[in-house]
């Protein structure tokens, strides 16, 4: 079952002389459960893709279909809700409230989506066991290493039961052991949810993990590996 | 959710926050409590105007206001003072007989309204009695003795039946006020020598102080000093009921002060029954008829009532015979709320400015929000209840200060010496005991809420045109 398609589509940056071509003619196809890289060097266009897949930035040309939905037929107040339903995001600086404790860090989504506070509790105590921190449940980000705040960040992708997960360099601030649990964490969660993770990156650990590997270069597609 | 995050928000930069929130505090108490001062001072004067001068109603003869003619009596008044105290909400009524005439001392004559009262009745429905000063007489207490009078505070000064003397309690008392040691021992000099009049003893005590000590010490000395001589007469000249001259010797029995001059200075209160002889007019006989009721909320039911039960005379209520002070406490609740508007206007800047330095640096925050699905009405909102919280919690405690100084100084009032004069003149105190109504609390609460809302605006307009792609890339 395809939970993403993408069609060639083209991101064409007209900065003031020059055109910058940062996504060129990308074709690809997701499917429910993937565990999938997205690799290639800094300005080869996979943040580029990653944003306009998670409807951040439109496509200059081609088509975005979310579970059948065309990102670019939604209005952007309709898109922030899309976003809000579908989509997960795991940012590379974690980007967690301060102010919010790791429990409402992991709610805050929920409550968006008015969900009853019965739910959005288990839920949160749920994924928070999940990522390892059911004894930091009352901590501030400030209070938490680099790795456990995005794990907190990963319990909060998830908390909103998105059709995919978008990571954009979910690992580069963190050091190897943080990267391997969370890694673990991401790949027991993507077997037991069925939730479909994508993340940029270049990290050799992250590609050792991925189940399927995209490597991108000059905004084009010039691999698409699938392990196992 | 949104709320406690906004809550939470708030207090992420602790100092900058309780900068802005003390500001809104100290505008807030500096308004109230103004507010709350003129307030009193407004209050006091309706509640001195009800209580002493003028009654809730007055009825009388259609034609009497006009010049307050002899003739103009109000007819059957045993049946009417019957008719009135029957009607529903009527407490009391006391009968007046009021001529026009003069009093005159040895030193000096003036213009006076003589009012024939009945001490009695009279109390019931005013409680002038209850500001004579102590040691002056007893008017309201004889029953027996006749031709007493009962004057003024400013009109004994006028007619000159006042005395300024320096003696030891004089002295203790200034002490006790905080004269210095220097401007007692100059005072001492007058000790045992009497002033007549109130610009002979000034006169005296300008060529031994200095103007500083006087500009320091001259009021709290004149109010220490003076004293009323002791069964002072006067002469009240009138026109009788058949425009004879005439006119009878009255000792004075009572000085009542209420603080407004012009009153003081033209009000004589008698007994009715001495008038009466006087005037050559039946022992019943009467011009007005002062009323209290029981629940000024109902004056105009009750006036109506009356009114309708009395159809020959002229029925008023106090919002009618002084309409300036119905008019001045309506007024002043506008004033007070653009007072109020002025000041929260100008502590909106301040927060519009926290508001944008909060939205420039939670920009990659912001766009994280809207990334994960945050819509802009909840961006919006967040901000605004930020901005909110901000005022309120400033607003609440700078109301809080001001309530906790009003209820300070419920007991002893603040007192405005040094304007006394002026205040007194036009008829209001100079010893204010501030008051704040609820109305005006709920009123500047709801300013407060609209200023956090107005000064949000701006900054959330600003949070709401990141793009979240664009904001996700900032550091």
């Amino acid at each position: 079952m395809k939970v993403l398609e993408i069609k060639n589509v083209h991101k064409v940056y007209n900065s003031s002389e020059v055109k910058v071509h940062a996504v060129n003619d990308i074709s690809l196809d997701f499917n429910k459960g993937e565990f999938a890289a997205i690799v290639g060097p800094s300005g080869s266009g996979k943040t580029t893709l990653l944003n306009m897949i998670g409807g951040l930035d439109k496509p200059s040309s081609g088509v975005i279909l979310v579970d059948n939905t065309n990102l670019a037929e939604l209005k952007s107040s309709g898109l922030i809700d899309f976003r809000m339903r579908n989509i997960g995001f795991v940012f590379q600086s974690y980007n967690l409230i301060p102010v919010l404790t790791a429990k409402e860090n992991v709610e805050f989504i929920m409550g968006l989506q008015n969900r009853s506070r019965k739910e959005r509790e288990e839920r949160t105590r749920e994924l928070l066991k999940a990522v390892g921190l059911e004894d930091r449940i009352n901590s501030k980000p400030s209070k938490l290493s680099g790795g456990q705040q995005q794990r907190v960040a990963v319990a909060r992708a998830l908390a909103s039961k998105p059709k995919f997960v978008l990571a954009d360099e979910p690992t580069a601030n963190l050091d190897s052991k943080s990267t391997e649990t969370l890694l673990d964490i991401m790949e027991q969660l993507n077997r037991e949810e069925g939730i479909t993770f994508i993340f940029s990156t270049h990290d050799a650990r992250v590609v050792k993990k991925a189940r399927r590997v995209i490597t991108i270069e000059d905004g084009k597609v010039i691999s698409d590996e699938r392990k196992h | 959710m949104i709320w406690k995050t906004a809550w939470k928000n708030v207090w992420r930069n602790k100092i900058r926050s309780l900068v802005v929130i003390i500001s809104v505090t100290i505008g807030i108490f500096g308004g109230v409590f103004a507010v709350a001062i003129m307030n009193g001072a407004i209050e006091q004067r309706v509640d001195a105007a009800l209580n002493e001068e003028i009654a809730h109603i007055q009825i009388n003869d259609p034609g009497f206001r006009d010049n307050y003619d002899i003739q103009l009596l109000v007819n059957n008044p045993v049946e009417v003072i019957d008719t009135i105290l029957e009607t529903p909400g009527v407490e009391a009524v006391s009968s007046r007989l009021v001529l026009t005439g003069m009093a005159n001392t040895a030193a000096s004559s003036t213009g006076v309204q003589i009012l024939g009262i009945d001490p009695e009745a009279e109390k019931r429905v005013l409680q002038l009695y209850k500001t004579t000063i102590p040691g002056t007489g007893d008017f309201f207490e004889h029953e027996s003795r006749h031709n007493l009078a009962y004057v003024g505070h400013a009109l004994a000064k006028e007619l000159k039946i006042v005395r300024y003397r320096i003696d030891k309690d004089v002295l203790d008392s200034l002490a006790a006020r905080g004269v210095p040691a220097e401007v007692m021992d100059k005072l001492a000099l007058f000790t045992g020598i009497r002033f007549k009049s109130e610009k002979s003893f000034k006169k005296a005590v300008k060529k031994v102080l200095s103007a500083k000590e006087q500009h320091d010490y001259g009021t709290a000395i004149r109010e220490e000093a003076w004293s009323f001589r002791k069964r002072s007469k006067m002469t009240l000249t009138f026109l009788d009921s058949q425009q004879m001259q005439t006119g009878a010797v009255f000792r004075i029995a009572g000085i009542y002060d209420i603080k407004n001059t012009m009153y003081e200075m033209s009000q004589v209160l008698v007994k009715k029954e001495d008038l009466a002889v006087l005037a050559n007019l039946d022992p019943d006989a009467c011009h007005q008829l002062y009323i209290r009721i029981d629940d000024l909320e109902n004056t105009e039911e009750v006036a109506g009532a009356l009114a309708k039960k009395l159809p020959g005379l002229e029925v008023m209520h106090w919002k009618e015979i002084q309409p300036d002070l119905a008019m001045m406490t309506e007024m002043v609740q506008k004033f007070y709320a653009i007072f109020m508007v002025i000041i929260l206007a100008a502590l909106a800047f301040g927060i519009v400015n926290t508001m944008l330095m909060v939205v420039l640096e939670r920009t990659k925050e912001l766009g994280m929000l809207t990334a994960i699905g945050m819509n802009k009405k909840r961006v919006f909102n967040m901000i605004m209840l930020e901005s909110v919280f901000l005022s309120l919690v400033g607003g609440v405690a700078g109301m809080l200060v001001s309530q906790l100084l009003i209820a300070a100084t419920a007991k002893n009032g603040i007192n405005f010496a040094n304007y006394a004069e002026g205040l007194e003149a036009m008829g209001y105190p100079a010893h204010i005991y501030p008051v704040i109504s609820t109305s005006f609390f709920v009123i500047v609460v709801m300013l407060i809420i609209i200023t956090g809302i107005l000064s949000s605006i701006y900054p959330a307009m600003k949070a709401l045109k990141l793009d979240p792609a664009e904001a996700l890339r900032t550091e």
